[in-house]
């Protein structure tokens, strides 16, 4: 039986939210939003309208102003457990002085439930090492990161949030400076894995074409006051 | 609103206090007579007392018989004795420090730990470091008596203070992407001080390491004085026998030592920097000026 015919329900609801970091600024409010196992879903909007901050509130690194948020049916409002959330943000988050696999294994470690993971299992490291090598990196293992480019560096971030082997992967600009090949090969190990595990991957894309080719649903945040930075409704669904 | 940065303005903030500075002098000096001759006094002093320096300082000592085959029987003088036992009470007291300081840090730093928990330890490192190191020197030598171990213990208190504010400055100063990003994978705190902070922050701790070394040891050179050994030892010795020659080639060699640290340090500094294509020196740029190097 797959996880994603024993999880029925859906790995994020949000009803009723609504983000920002000031209360009386708010950035966009969802009246209701529910991504499902196996489900790919992306985000679109201008630049500056809330699509990261939209991220981080579902990370639990922000508090949403008001509303409820489940993830990976945890309780309402908690922050998502121990490795079932594998995040890709926009800015990377990596350790830069440290190697390719350094910054893999803690993305696999995460994964790894036991309660003092300090010390990489042998399984957390042949769960990297996999990651890696779906990204084309093994040539790169021990490079520290910072020597990496940009593309390369995202996609240490990508093989970090597959090493997790996550509930919901949450991407936010991942694909970009990658040329056209890299980024089939990239998009394919991540899609791959969403439907062979039934976890999801909401990403965050501005770039609308792009987001429509790889996303079973698309999420614009629509930007229809005056005010730019406060939206009516995110959650106008374009189904592809 | 706050009004703009001008020069005039800052011209007469700056003529204020220096003002200010030389009301406050006036006010703590009876009798300005006094620095009439002083001049005089301490050109008197430098050519009867100080110089030129006495560096039978650097002969083997009279006791214990010096083992050492020619030309090392310069390590069984004083001031090499004295030297190199500063050097080891710097070196100890460092890794010391450091091993202490770190854990303190790590729960000093606001973007790792709890407020509650941050301000402890704050109070704490504050607490190391408003004593300099030569006043927890006394102390140690009260409670332990004289010898190295004193000064050991009283350098490494003194390091964990001044090494921890470092260290959580820096550990603050990380980009905070890395730690959000393990925030949301769930790792804990321990896991993300092991994992992230300390291999992001590696360059600026080891070179922060590097500098106590150095500033332990100029400290060093003080302690000996109260009776923590070292050269401060010898140089409180020859200060109660009147002995200023001696007291002189003492204090040269001090300013030689510190130079050479200072240029290994610079050196051993620069393989941990952020920039990867920044060239490193080479000896010859460590030693020689670079004004000296156009010619070649």
């Amino acid at each position: 039986m797959s996880e994603t015919e024993e999880s029925e329900g859906p790995i994020i609801r949000l009803k009723d939210v609504t983000i920002g970091y000031d209360p009386e600024d708010p950035l966009v409010d969802i009246p209701e939003m529910e991504v499902f196992p196996g489900e790919i879903v992306a985000i679109a909007g201008p630049s500056g309208i809330g699509k990261t901050t939209l991220l981080r509130t579902i990370a639990g690194l922000v508090s949403p102003i008001s509303g409820s948020i489940e993830v990976c049916g945890g309780a309402p409002s908690s922050p998502p457990k121990r490795g079932e959330l594998g995040y890709v943000p926009q800015k990377l988050g990596l350790v830069r002085h440290a190697s390719v696999l350094h910054n893999v294994m803690i993305g696999a470690n995460a994964g790894n439930k036991a309660p003092w993971a300090l010390l990489p299992s042998s399984l957390a490291r042949s769960k990297a090492l996999e990651a890696i090598s779906s990204m084309g990196l093994v040539d790169k293992i021990g490079e520290p990161v910072r020597r990496l480019s940009g593309g390369q560096q995202r996609r240490v971030a990508t093989a970090r949030a597959l090493a997790q082997s996550p509930k919901l992967i949450m991407a936010d600009e991942f694909l970009s400076e990658l040329d056209e090949e890299t980024m089939q090969m990239v998009l394919g190990s991540v899609i791959d894995y969403v439907r062979s595990s039934g976890s999801a991957l909401l990403v965050v894309e501005h770039d609308i074409s792009r987001a429509k080719s790889m996303a079973d649903r698309l999420l614009v945040i629509d930007d229809g006051r005056i005010n730019p930075f406060i939206t009516e409704i995110t959650a106008v669904e374009v189904k592809v | 609103m706050r009004a703009a940065i001008n020069g005039p303005r800052m011209a007469l903030a700056a003529s204020m206090v220096i003002l200010l500075s030389l009301v406050v002098l006036d006010g703590m000096v009876n009798d300005w007579g006094r620095l009439a001759g002083g001049f005089d006094n301490l050109v008197l002093f430098f050519h009867q007392s100080l110089w030129p320096p006495d560096w039978s300082v650097l002969e083997p000592q009279v006791y214990p018989v010096c083992t050492a085959r020619a030309p090392f029987e310069f390590t069984c003088s004083t001031a090499w004795i004295g030297v190199i036992e500063t050097i080891k009470i710097a070196f100890v007291s460092t890794v010391f420090g450091m091993i202490l300081s770190l854990p303190l840090s790590l729960s000093a730093a606001r973007n790792l730990s709890p407020k509650w928990l941050s301000y402890i330890s704050r109070f704490v490192i504050s607490g190391f470091r408003s004593l300099p190191s030569l006043i927890w020197a006394i102390f140690f030598v009260i409670l332990i008596g004289f010898g190295p171990l004193a000064g050991v213990l009283a350098m490494s208190v003194y390091t964990v203070g001044y090494l921890g504010k470092l260290q959580y400055e820096a550990i603050e100063g990380l980009n905070k992407t890395p730690l959000e990003a393990a925030e949301a994978m769930g790792l804990s705190k321990m896991e993300m001080a092991f994992n992230v902070v300390i291999p992001e922050s590696a360059n600026d701790l080891i070179s922060h390491a590097i500098f106590m070394f150095e500033y332990n040891f100029r400290s060093g050179t003080i302690i000996g004085i109260v009776g923590a050994g070292g050269i401060g030892y010898y140089i409180d010795l020859y200060l109660r026998f009147l002995q200023y020659d001696k007291v002189v080639a003492y204090l040269i060699i001090i300013f030689v030592v510190v130079l050479l640290i200072d240029f290994v340090s610079i050196y051993a500094r620069s393989f941990f920097n952020d920039n990867d294509d920044l060239r490193r020196p080479t000896w010859l740029d460590v030693f020689v000026p670079e004004a000296l190097k156009m010619g070649k």
